[in-house]
């Protein structure tokens, strides 16, 4: 791994932590902050691991003969099977009682992914598609203004994860903050990609059933929540 | 569960293995010896962009960031010509390289003593270089390339002609 994103995964790992350790002593009566970070830990490595793999085998490698490449991350990572896979590897952590630790988590995990965008500053990689935006930026040595789509990105995830901080006061029906944070960040991706210099079709059609996904949950845990309190 | 999770994968290698892009090495035809000058020349006289790829069979970044060339050469190769050095390899093994990834739609050429990087102000394996036409040297990027970066060069470059 290149160390502009081993730090920008370090910045990640930093703000989930700083944000479980924030809501240990306000909303996350459930778990230890501890074992809340073991379960993201886990399901993050998984989800990158396994979107490394998918991109190598979609983009004809076999893993299998060339095993070293999984470790070059920068070339790719598969983010709808990497996502998948890291919320299927939550799933089975957490299913002692899913929905109440995935409410724990959430805001932690959008303001991680919020911070690995923001780490965009880091590793040079904040620009999208050309505009004529007043803070449109240019790369070096380009007359091109261009949207700073990751920031974009970085900033509406971090608006989220506050949003949904805020919400756990109020007490929602159990699961429903953890499927607004699949439905905000899903959202968030589907919005900004078409801001993104991409090569091929991109992962549209992923975050677009990631959202859809995350709205079916969050309606139907609402529902369950309203059921169980009348 | 690990069943399924055993079948996925089996099916996803094997999937891998009958979507293969490869090709024959029979298929892949001598790369042609360049130096310094060569690649000189062939900068300045290009009318278009220009995506220089410096690589080696025996380096593990660039079979990484293979892939993600040949679909970029997929996409741009009509406004961008790619061009491939293969560097410090020997001429089989530069072909296996070509043929594993089907990279057979953009040219290549040989640099056995690899002098065409330093002459092109870059060091090391890989390197990706963007030229505007007349070879003016617009980006350098050292190491594996991701996705992101190679689009957004490519797209200053196209639109340097546009």
């Amino acid at each position: 791994m290149e160390f502009t994103l081993l730090g920008a995964a370090l910045l990640a790992a930093a703000a989930v932590y700083g944000v479980l350790y924030y809501e240990a002593r306000r909303a996350n009566a459930l778990e230890c902050t501890r074992e809340l970070w073991d379960v993201v830990l886990i399901a993050a490595m998984s989800g990158v691991l396994a979107g490394r793999l998918a991109a190598m085998v979609i983009g004809g490698t076999n893993p299998l003969t060339n095993l070293p490449d999984v470790l070059i991350v920068r070339s790719g990572v598969d983010t709808g099977w990497a996502s998948l896979t890291a919320l299927a590897v939550f799933g089975v952590s957490a299913r002692r009682d899913l929905w109440r630790i995935a409410d724990a988590v959430a805001p932690a995990a959008l303001a991680g992914l919020a911070a690995w965008h923001a780490a965009c500053t880091m590793r040079g990689a904040c620009l999208g598609t050309p505009s004529d935006l007043p803070w449109a930026v240019a790369s070096e040595g380009s007359a091109v203004g261009r949207h700073p789509v990751e920031i974009y990105a970085a900033l509406a995830l971090l608006a989220g994860a506050i949003v949904l901080i805020v919400g756990k006061r109020r007490h929602p029906p159990a699961g429903m903050v953890g499927a607004a944070a699949l439905l905000i960040a899903a959202l968030v991706r589907l919005l900004t990609e078409p801001l993104r210099p991409v090569i091929g079709a991109g992962p549209t059609a992923w975050y677009g059933a990631g959202a859809a996904v995350g709205a079916a949950l969050a309606l139907w845990r609402w529902r369950v929540g309203r059921r169980s309190s009348s | 569960m690990r069943r399924v999770a055993s079948l996925v994968v089996v099916l996803a290698l094997t999937g891998t293995a009958c979507s293969s892009v490869s090709v024959p090495i029979d298929d892949v035809p001598e790369l042609p010896p360049t130096t310094p000058e060569d690649v000189a020349a062939l900068l300045e006289t290009s009318d278009t962009p220009v995506v220089l790829n410096v690589w080696a069979s025996w380096c593990v970044p660039c079979r990484s960031e293979a892939p993600l060339l040949r679909a970029a050469h997929a996409q741009h190769g009509d406004a961008v010509r790619f061009v491939g050095v293969a560097v410090e390899d020997g001429q089989r093994d530069a072909r296996g390289f070509i043929a594993e990834f089907g990279l057979t739609g953009f040219e290549h050429l040989f640099d056995r003593p690899g002098t065409v990087p330093a002459s092109l102000g870059g060091r090391g394996v890989p390197l990706t270089f963007f030229f505007a036409p007349g070879g003016d040297l617009v980006h350098l990027h050292r190491g594996v390339i991701d996705e992101r970066t190679l689009a957004l060069q490519i797209d200053e470059l196209v639109r340097l002609v546009g």
